[in-house]
């Protein structure tokens, strides 16, 4: 049964006031599906997830968490309500350790010894005493991802989390996600990588000037003659 | 120069306590509180207002008489006044500023106002009279090589297990955790499903209470002044900044260091007759050290912005 988990609705929302740069972005995620936002650089598809995650108002518009009104609610209330979000920059506190970086994803407890986590990235146990700012672009990565599965979220919000990796590392983070989603989790991706985040993607929508340009299966954008010429001509 | 030593090593550990508290502050808000010496000495002032006898010749806002309980309860109580204090700076001040998106300018211009508007109510309160603490007189020892009073030694140790307790707190403890996380990153930590309000609030009473503390190690050592916090005010900065901006331990030497060498540059020979400029060589040293150490001795590169 189809059932959303995340659902905007002429979301509009901006960094200051009077000056929009979502424009009414409508977005549905339903329960156990990936989710791509694809678009140029600059559509909004960051503001999008900023916006749902409560760091900028919402203007217009609503956003709805399992069916309830959520818009505008603050983040670490959001957080609490099952939603795991990795930004696109800052995304680890660098000078706590690998394992005080988990921590701080566990505000709720959670989770009790971290074992999953430490599973899918074992490098996060091997290094847990060391301090985050020392890992590398792949590792933080995986930190940032740990950080946000360690409180076991029913959905997850990915921020561009195969920018700047070496193509070894983008792999990993790729089979990552794949791995999280077949654990239940729904998770909601803005990639500029837009054919290997379609690739493993129930659905896509694209982004174009904070608005909805286009959405569909994602096998279907990836066959869409001119989609492809717009907008993954170059990727 | 050696008996000398013994006081630095008082001014230091003041100095010391005293910037770990602005660098705390600084390092999870991002405020650059110069109404941060009027802590300090909002917190001699309440001890003294609190122990001193009410025959003594002391009056506050000129009827009033101080109150007379013992310097242990009203040690505790000055420094608990001075983190409600915090609070309510956080909460009715800072708090609805931070939801408005002050810029960090405004925000600095408006903690000098606090600081004029809070040292001239202290003139008014407390007098422009310097005061002393209901403690008896004590003659010096000898402590290894330091020469000091038993109540000073005792503020040695106080200050420096003061500081051995905050910084098991900041490394060890779940809000000490989170006060280095919101430090890193405001947004992460909310991110993270930190209410970093409530984290900033608590950072707003620590640092407030340590700062009541230092005002009252410095009004034993000393007196107690309506403008104290503003005169040590200056070498709190030169410490915070001299150890590396926003980072506790660099806070802690530095403030250390300051305080020593304020103290023992009395007894230069160049100086005699001229103890009033001893602050000028800590803060020339300060500038020294930041010619070539731009992040001071501990602070890393990127903090800096
Ligand atoms: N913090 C910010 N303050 C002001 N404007 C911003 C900020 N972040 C992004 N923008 C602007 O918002 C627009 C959309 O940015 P963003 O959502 O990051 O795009 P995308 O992630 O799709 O590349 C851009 O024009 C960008 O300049
Ligand atoms: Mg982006």
């Amino acid at each position: 049964m189809i059932k959303p988990v995340l659902e905007c609705i002429g979301v509009a929302a901006g960094y200051v006031k009077g000056l929009n740069i979502l424009n009414g972005v409508d977005l549905v995620l339903n329960s156990g599906e990936v989710v791509s936002i694809i678009g140029p650089n600059g559509a909004g598809k960051s503001t999008l997830l900023k916006a749902i995650a409560g760091i900028i108002k919402i203007n217009a518009g609503r956003f709805y968490l399992n069916g309830l009104d959520k818009t505008n609610t603050p983040t670490y209330k959001i957080i609490h309500e099952g939603l795991g979000y990795v930004p696109q920059v800052n995304n680890i506190f660098p000078s706590l350790s690998l394992e005080e970086n988990l921590e701080m994803g566990n505000q709720k407890n959670t989770n009790e010894n971290f074992s999953d986590v430490y599973n899918l990235f074992p490098l996060l146990k091997e290094r847990s005493k060391e301090k985050a700012g020392n890992l590398s672009g792949g590792q933080r990565q995986m930190l940032a991802l740990g950080r946000a599965l360690i409180s076991k979220p029913d959905i997850l919000l990915l921020d561009e989390p195969s920018a700047g990796l070496s193509p070894n590392a983008v792999d990993e983070v790729f089979k990552s996600i794949v791995e999280i989603n077949k654990t239940g989790v729904s998770i909601l991706i803005v990639e500029q990588n837009a054919r290997r985040s379609l690739e493993i993607s129930n659905r896509g929508y694209v982004l174009d000037q904070g608005r909805n340009a286009y959405s569909g299966l994602g096998k279907d954008i990836l066959n869409d003659e001119k989609i492809v010429e717009l907008y993954l001509g170059k990727m | 120069m050696l008996d000398q030593l013994g006081n630095g090593l008082l001014l230091g550990i003041i100095i010391s306590v005293a910037s770990v508290a602005l660098s705390l502050l600084y390092g999870v808000t991002r405020i650059v509180n110069f109404a941060h010496g009027e802590i300090i000495a909002l917190g001699a002032i309440m001890a003294s207002f609190f122990s001193n006898l009410p025959t003594s010749r002391y009056i506050f806002l000129e009827n009033t008489s101080p109150l007379g309980l013992s310097f242990e309860i009203s040690l505790f109580l000055s420094i608990l006044i001075c983190g409600l204090f915090g609070a309510v700076l956080e909460l009715f001040v800072f708090r609805p500023l931070r939801r408005n998106e002050f810029g960090n300018i405004a925000v600095l211009v408006i903690t000098i106002g606090i600081s004029i508007f809070l040292r001239h109510l202290y003139l008014i309160f407390a007098s422009s009279k310097p005061q002393n603490y209901p403690l008896d007189l004590q003659r010096r020892e000898q402590y290894f090589i330091f020469d000091l009073t038993p109540r000073n030694a005792k503020i040695i140790v106080y200050g420096i297990l003061i500081m051995v307790l905050f910084g098991l707190f900041i490394s060890l403890t779940k809000i000490g955790k989170q006060m280095r996380a919101v430090r890193d990153s405001t947004e992460l930590a909310n991110i993270s499903g930190i209410n970093s309000d409530r984290i900033i609030l608590y950072t707003w009473i620590l640092s407030s209470m340590l700062a009541g503390t230092a005002g009252i190690f410095q009004g034993m050592i000393n007196d107690v002044r309506w403008n104290m916090g503003f005169l040590i005010l200056l070498l709190v900065f030169a410490g915070t900044v001299l150890g590396g901006i926003g980072t506790s331990f660099g806070a802690m030497i530095g403030g250390f260091v300051i305080g020593i060498v304020v103290q023992v540059s009395v007894a230069l020979p160049f100086m005699e007759g001229h103890t009033e400029a001893k602050n000028a060589i800590a803060l020339a040293i300060m500038i020294l050290i930041l010619l070539v150490r731009p992040q001071g001795i501990f602070g890393k590169k990127e903090r800096i912005s």
